[in-house]
């Protein structure tokens, strides 16, 4: 048993090195006393160490001591096994709270304002899970809004979007406008005959409709100037059905009445300017120096991932895919970060768990090594250990 | 064999034996009671001794086995790094279990070179 084999064994070293130093410290002309005193000293942070059981110590009682001395080991190892553990744990536990924290603002913007809305899809685009709320998730929060806008997911939408949620009600009358005007470019006169259809707009007079229509392709026009300089690629093909005009024929007399119309809307066009510039700048000064960097590595792939959606872009299912990739190089880092700390851990560790030896041979075929050690000293979970030889077999 | 007492390492200074002499030397020191020379005095009579009482006295072998880390030789000097390690000492007696170890270990020949 080489454990118990300590003590005897580091009682002749200690007693030998006091022995050959005395000549040294009679030179020195220092009194014997002096190096009974290191020994002792020596002798009792030994004991401290508690890695064996120690002839000087006190001898303890046959059959339970032996135990109580395996105890008190483990128990003072226990405690320093355990700062380890929280070590390991601590670092992977860190990406998974800034994930976290990182996916908060996600959930919560969208109940913030409209133009922090620009950049809800950059935010969620870390959390997958969270990516389906603008189709899913955003109709109860605007009960007035339709879902099929959100679906295409581009700039125009997006900007129909920050305005409904910016201007409640007052804003249906430009959002449809957006909308209608996208949908009339591709449909040409559809548009005109899907709005007079009598099962689409059954409250309302014919007259008073086409009117209203009249009105409607000044502002069309108008509307498909202001897409087109605020958001150039956003001209999607999604609208070819009917419940963009029923939301507008249901919306447009609530919010404005069939007063002015168009006034409201050369408002609303200004409003709609403004937000975009806010939202652009907003995104200029994100996609700069203002932001961390976490965030600003996060513009480069929005801003991706609004040009590259094209006419043919249905569903939200690309934006889906460039999450993953985010989330992908977002983890990369903090996998790097994760090894480091590891690393580094393994040499601030080292002392619990050392061999302190001599080798005749270190041999290696490939991945697997052979060492043949001798005369070491090994301190493992708290307990000490001396060999004369020592073989070891692992594999890198 | 024991010619010498530079020829010896130190690296068993780093053990628990070591530590705790470094410590009471160091308390000495403190008290002014012996000067640090003679302190090193002390630490090269234990690095030849210790060498040679590992050598004489302790008989006892063990293996071991796990899966090497790191490795590492420079100056003679090999390192590893080693996780998931069991030991097995020649008593046959219950295998010594631990998650990593770091074996440190110089040259033999060297010691009896000289």
């Amino acid at each position: 048993m080489s454990n118990s084999a300590v003590g005897p064994v580091y009682d002749t070293i200690i007693s030998e090195v006091i022995n050959a130093v005395r000549v040294d410290f009679e030179e020195n002309g220092i009194e014997d006393g002096v190096l009974e005193i290191l020994k002792t000293k020596w002798q009792s942070k030994l004991s401290q160490m508690k890695v064996a059981q120690f002839p000087w110590e006190p001898k303890p009682e046959p059959q339970p001591a032996p135990a109580a001395a395996n105890n008190g080991p483990a128990t003072t190892a226990a405690p320093t096994a355990a700062p380890a553990t929280a070590n390991y744990s601590q670092p992977t536990m860190s990406p998974q709270g800034a994930a976290q924290t990182l996916s908060l603002p996600g959930a919560l913007l969208p109940s913030t304002n409209g133009v922090a809305l620009k950049q809800d899809p950059g935010i969620v685009n870390t959390e997958p899970a969270i990516k389906q709320e603008p189709g899913t998730g955003m109709p109860p929060i605007h009960p007035a809004y339709n879902p099929a806008n959100a679906a295409p997911g581009t700039a125009a939408q997006r900007a129909a979007q920050a305005l409904q949620s910016q201007y409640g009600q007052r804003a249906a009358a430009s959002i449809n406008a957006i909308h209608s005007g996208m949908a009339s470019q591709m449909n040409g006169n559809a548009q005109v005959q899907q709005s007079t259809r009598p099962g689409q707009a059954p409250q309302h007079m014919s007259p008073q409709q086409q009117y209203r229509q009249g009105v409607a392709a000044v502002v069309q026009q108008r509307m498909q100037q202001v897409s087109h300089a605020g958001a150039p690629n956003g001209l999607p093909t999604a609208q070819f059905d009917g419940p963009n005009d029923a939301a507008e024929d249901a919306s447009l007399p609530q919010g404005s009445g069939s007063g002015h119309p168009p006034f409201m809307n050369r408002e609303m066009i200004d409003q709609h300017f403004h937000a975009q510039l806010a939202a652009r700048a907003k995104q200029m000064e994100g996609g700069g120096l203002m932001l961390p960097l976490k965030d600003a590595t996060e513009h480069p792939s929005l801003a991706a991932s609004r040009q590259g959606e094209g006419p043919a872009q249905l569903d939200g299912g690309d934006d889906g895919i460039k999450s993953e990739e985010d989330e992908d190089a977002i983890n990369s880092d903090l996998d790097d970060t994760d090894e480091d700390k590891d690393d580094d851990e393994d040499d601030d560790e080292n002392m619990g768990h050392m061999m302190l030896c001599m080798y005749d041979k270190v041999q290696r075929v490939k991945n697997k090594w052979k060492c043949i050690l001798k005369d070491g000293v090994l301190t493992v979970n708290g307990k000490e250990y001396v060999f004369h030889k020592a073989t070891g077999e692992y594999e890198w | 064999m024991a010619s010498g007492s530079t020829n010896f390492y130190d690296l068993y200074r780093h053990g628990s034996l070591g530590v705790s002499l470094t410590d009471a030397l160091d308390e000495l020191i403190g008290d002014e009671r012996i000067d640090p020379q003679l302190a090193m005095k002390v630490l090269t009579q234990f690095d030849r001794i210790i060498a040679e009482t590992l050598q004489e006295k302790v008989k006892a072998r063990l293996t071991f086995k796990g899966s090497l880390d790191t490795y590492r030789f420079c100056d003679e000097v090999w390192t590893f790094l080693i996780r998931n390690v069991s030991f097995k000492l020649d008593n046959g007696g219950q295998a010594i279990q631990a998650d990593k170890v770091k074996i440190v270990s110089c040259s033999a020949k060297r010691t009896e070179d000289k």
